[in-house]
């Protein structure tokens, strides 16, 4: 009964090679950060984002938003990353929700492992990933690819077009976020 | 008071890249609570007053929603979690429109400085995604397909603000409604797209991060609590035709993972005590035991014409989140001899026993 709630991770001042991203200046009148550049299709159009489909390989960096988790690309081997939508998240003292997105375009060959990798230094607790059928909303009816710890690496789905979602715990107490790709698999 | 807490985010990031995985507050478990948000909680039962941003302030079938989702949070919390209410002069600002901070996809969100305000923004009706064009429920006479409710978008971002993470589902979804605050927002007509409560699984999070109202209230079905339970007697050693009050006390069992559920006493349960003859193996149920007038205990008076053996055995219910319990054996010996006198004014005063 009297035990404290708080779960607050432990604080330190600890030197360490972390850049700020110059996206982390959220403030309380808030101008909205996007993670990529948004390309706005049609009301209801299926997925079409030009920032996932342009994405180059996103070498793993040192920067991490105040606002946003850091972005994950997904990829096989040998192949272009490409990075994830970024869906609903919490990070530091806040949060964001947002659909079952249809997520970034990405063409594998059935049978590949699919690896996620996160543009920053920082680690996972737990990952999950699930898929729906290309144009299916809402979720309902989701199936399982993998969960379980680092590495994020999981076998493509069977031929067809899917919309992915991978969700990821960060270490820490960071927070956690979930991405999506349209993986089309040939 | 809104500004994020960007020292703090940075500390823990530079403890979480040095320290690897060795903290792991938040992962989160197989369908079990929430996760907890790094931060703690509010105080229990605090009052947040939440006012409109100036300049931003939401539509008014937007308010009437956003109200409606505050009175569900407090209602729904089956704990001691913070409330929210109106006020115009709160200090929690509620914003709605191009300002969100909300990022690219997001409908909503949230930034909370515990334990003293929070922020929430909405995206505008009409706002243009990648994905399509947002809808709120509220603005039609007839919600079409494919419209967010905004009460209960609402209702997730008030139980983010009370500390909960996104639950963690099954493979399936299939069990979407066991949370509102949810990885991703459904759309009318989806399961659970207008979900008024908090979830089984949201309100596991609450108690354990608040508490529950009374020790005789029941803990969500989505936690798996152990309980202890022990058993004593008022006398172990009565003579032929005496008697004993046998008293049980029923707690959750102290552990860290249970926040502060642990070690609470547990009230208002069937208690049953239970029987036997001192060397028989067959225990025989004696009956109910009756609230007792402390907190968490089980009473009854027996009058045992021998040696007996009684323990108390609390059931698994199956409505609720807590694991029942059988006591260990209390042994009360009986000797062949009438009762002792007590004192000089008793009436009948008999022989004390050799």
């Amino acid at each position: 009964m009297s035990r404290s709630s708080s779960s607050r991770p432990a604080l330190a001042i600890v030197p360490i090679a972390l850049v700020v991203g110059a996206c982390a200046g959220a403030t309380s009148s808030g101008s909205a950060e996007p993670s990529a550049a948004a390309s706005v299709s049609p009301p209801d159009a299926s997925a079409t984002s030009s920032s996932a489909a342009a994405a180059p390989s996103p070498s793993v960096t040192a920067s991490l938003s105040a606002t946003e988790p850091p972005t994950a690309s997904l990829a096989v081997e040998g192949g272009d990353p490409v990075t994830g939508q970024l869906g609903t998240f919490t990070w530091g003292d806040g949060g964001s929700d947002s659909p079952w997105l249809p997520g970034s375009p990405i063409t594998v060959g059935t049978g590949e492992r699919l690896t996620v990798t996160i543009a920053a230094p920082i680690g996972v607790a737990t990952w999950s990933a699930k898929r729906i059928s290309e144009g299916a909303t809402g979720g309902s009816g989701a199936t399982g690819l993998g969960t379980g710890g680092p590495p994020i690496a999981f076998d493509a789905p069977d031929a067809g077009s899917w919309s992915v979602q991978v969700t990821i715990d960060f270490d820490g107490g960071l927070g956690s976020a979930t991405y999506y790709w349209l993986v089309t698999v040939r | 008071m809104t500004t994020i807490n960007r020292p703090r985010l940075l500390a823990m990031a530079a403890v979480a890249v040095l320290l690897g995985s060795v903290l792991t507050a938040g992962a989160a478990t197989a369908h079990g609570p929430d996760p907890a948000l790094s931060g703690g909680g509010f105080d229990q039962n605090q009052v947040i007053r939440y006012r409109w941003r100036a300049g931003s302030e939401p539509a008014a079938v937007i308010k009437t929603a956003i109200k409606a989702a505050a009175g569900d949070a407090n209602d729904s919390r089956a704990s001691k979690a913070a409330t929210f209410t109106y006020d115009a002069g709160g200090a929690s600002p509620i914003g709605y429109g191009a300002g969100a901070t909300c990022g690219v996809n997001g409908l909503a969100c949230f930034t909370r400085d515990v334990p003293d305000d929070f922020t929430m923004w909405f995206r505008e009706q009409g706002h243009v995604f990648d994905w399509g064009t947002l809808r709120w429920c509220e603005a039609y006479d007839t919600p079409p397909n494919g419209c967010y409710e905004a009460e209960n978008i609402a209702l997730d971002e008030f139980g983010h603000v009370e500390g909960l993470g996104h639950h963690d589902n099954y493979d399936s979804d299939s069990d979407y409604q066991d949370a509102v605050v949810q990885t991703y927002s459904r759309t009318k007509p989806q399961d659970g797209w207008n979900k008024h409560v908090f979830g089984r699984c949201d309100v596991a999070r609450l108690q354990i991060i608040y508490d529950i109202v009374l020790a005789s209230a029941k803990y969500s079905t989505c936690l798996d609590l152990s309980t202890v339970l022990t058993i004593s007697a008022s006398s172990t050693q009565i003579v032929v035709g005496g008697s004993t009050t046998l008293t049980a006390t029923l707690k959750v069992v102290d552990s860290d993972s249970y926040g502060r559920l642990g070690g609470n006493a547990v009230s208002g349960r069937t208690v049953t005590l239970q029987r036997r003859a001192v060397g028989a193996t067959t225990w025989i149920s004696v009956g109910a035991m009756a609230f007792g007038s402390v907190t968490g205990t089980y009473v009854l008076a027996q009058r045992p014409g021998g040696a007996t053996e009684y323990r108390a055995v609390f059931s698994t219910p199956s409505t609720e989140g807590i694991n029942g319990d059988s006591s260990p054996a209390v042994r009360v010996n009986v000797s062949g001899c009438t009762a002792v006198a007590v004192t000089k004014s008793e009436s009948s005063i008999q022989a004390p026993c050799a």
